[in-house]
């Protein structure tokens, strides 16, 4: 990976985003969280720590900000109904939840911000971390918009697993060293095994095979993983994918930063798309009676 | 910044930073790695026996490691023609080669070459109960998603003219040339440059993802 590589990914972005289609890319993996069942139960963040040998840091530690969790869910509260009865805090429809992963920005701020080309575009559509290569500068988390990249402040893998403990480690990806960066990577380890399967079997991955573990894990399906690029082909006639069909009914498009929100049907958007970065996640808008 | 330069040719060289700014200039910088560069190139194109494949060039006198029982492989591969996946079946079908089973041992041994001594320490084993402490000889670092099951199949399964009874040439690509070794020792770097030249010359994927885990 060198400068040329980084040149290559933008123009190949680019190129891609005027033609409309994203042609020139192996697959791009996407996601659809619709919030209307996401219940905020944080399971896909346990799944997450489970899957990706994520330390738990403590309650010191989180509070100064040096959590670690790939995924997380946001709260958000509304304003606090402070009509006749004044003795609710909160509104009386509770939170409301947001997972938040990386979003695999296909315009990804991180990406040309590393002195040392650590993160790069895959052919793949996604946002890649190499964690040898970092040298832990956190430009990229300081240029992240939905500050989704986490840091290595201590040598966790010292304390983090006591015996027995490590022998739960994930052996598919690496335990991080003190002093670099990482981030949510769609589950790159299970990705990389379909694919070497499919590959094996000289078929094209079916959808539903990648499955990241928060995907798996949620209870109320949730989260809907795929290939964005496996449209309906009628000479083929092998079927869309389940994201696919999602982002279509709700017209949210690669390479388009906003949304038309005058029907209220149309549910779905990406978080900060006005940032043009393009991100591989959309989310579709929670409807509650009022 | 510079003081470990990775050539092209593996070789780790070490050196001070001034003198990469006094001496190593920046033409001369480049009449090193582009000769270099034709060096390894001219190297890797040499015709090789298996057809489509270009082995990977680079040696590394790794250490000897010693075994519970010195498995002689050239009796094995070069005396008694055995295929290489017959024990190592997992190569096939798995990302690691694996060791076989001391019942795989035993399948042929309790009948041939009884009273060697090696063998006899075998039976022991077998009679114990207990697997031989076989010692790992050639390991990738675990950051590093290597599989045999995928270079087999480009290797030795779709390799046109690639006859099986052939694999060892395959596998000798970076374990060495086991057919004469009787206890296997580590003879290639298996580094990144030697993993990145052979994808180079065959077309092989360039992904930073598609190894690093």
């Amino acid at each position: 990976m060198s400068l040329s590589n980084i040149l290559e990914d933008w123009s190949r972005y680019r190129k891609d985003r005027e033609d409309g289609g994203f042609h020139d890319y192996e697959h791009m993996w996407g996601m659809a969280i619709d919030l209307n069942k996401c219940i905020g139960c944080n399971a896909c963040s346990v799944a997450c720590y489970a899957e990706n040998n994520l330390p738990v840091v403590g309650r010191e530690k989180f509070s100064k900000g040096q959590a670690m969790h790939w995924m997380r869910i946001e709260r958000y509260w509304d304003e606090p109904d402070l009509g006749d009865d004044r003795i609710s805090e909160f509104n009386q429809h509770g939170a409301n939840f947001i997972p938040m992963n990386c979003q695999q920005c296909n315009a990804a701020t991180c990406e040309p911000v590393c002195p040392v080309a650590a993160t790069y575009h895959t052919p793949d559509g996604l946002n890649a971390q190499v964690y040898n290569r970092c040298i832990g500068s956190r430009y990229c988390s300081n240029n992240c918009p939905y500050r989704l990249r986490f840091f290595n402040f201590y040598s966790y893998y010292e304390d983090a697993w006591p015996a027995p403990l490590e022998m739960q480690l994930n052996p598919d990806l690496s335990v991080r060293d003190k002093g670099v960066m990482e981030k949510c990577t769609f589950c790159v380890q299970r990705i990389r095994s379909v694919k070497d399967k499919a590959k094996m079997d000289n078929r094209p991955v079916a959808d539903g095979e990648a499955m990241p573990a928060c995907a798996q894990t949620c209870p109320t399906s949730a989260i809907v993983f795929g290939d964005l690029l496996k449209h309906y082909d009628p000479d083929t006639n092998a079927p869309e994918t389940k994201v696919t069909k999602m982002w279509r009914a709700h017209q949210v498009e690669l390479g388009k930063p906003r949304q038309n929100k005058q029907n209220p049907e149309l549910r779905g958007y990406r978080v900060f798309e006005g940032l043009n970065t393009d991100p591989c996640v959309m989310f579709l808008e929670r409807v509650r009676e009022v | 910044m510079f003081n470990t330069l990775q050539l092209p040719s593996g070789h780790i060289t070490h050196c001070g930073a001034r003198f990469v700014n006094r001496f190593l200039t920046p033409s001369l910088f480049l009449l090193v790695f582009s000769a270099l560069l034709v060096l390894s190139a001219g190297a890797a194109h040499a015709e090789s026996v298996v057809p489509n494949a270009v082995p990977p060039v680079g040696t590394h006198d790794g250490d000897d490691v010693p075994q519970p029982i010195e498995f002689p492989h050239n009796t094995h591969v070069d005396v008694n023609k055995i295929n290489c996946m017959y024990c190592h079946t997992y190569a096939r079908r798995s990302p690691v080669a694996g060791i076989p089973p001391t019942s795989k041992c035993m399948g042929c041994h309790s009948v041939i070459a009884t009273d060697k001594p090696r063998i006899k320490k075998l039976t022991e084993y077998w009679e114990n109960k207990e697997p031989p402490p076989w010692r790992k000889v050639h390991d990738v670092p675990d950051y590093v998603h290597f599989t045999h099951e995928k270079h087999l199949k480009r290797f030795v399964f779709d390799n046109e003219g690639m006859e099986v009874e052939n694999v060892s040439e395959v596998c000798a690509f970076c374990h060495g040339d086991v057919k004469n070794m009787t206890v296997a020792h580590k003879v290639k770097p298996l580094n990144m440059g030697f993993c990145r030249r052979c994808h180079e010359a065959n077309e092989g994927p360039f992904d930073c993802w598609k190894c690093h885990k």
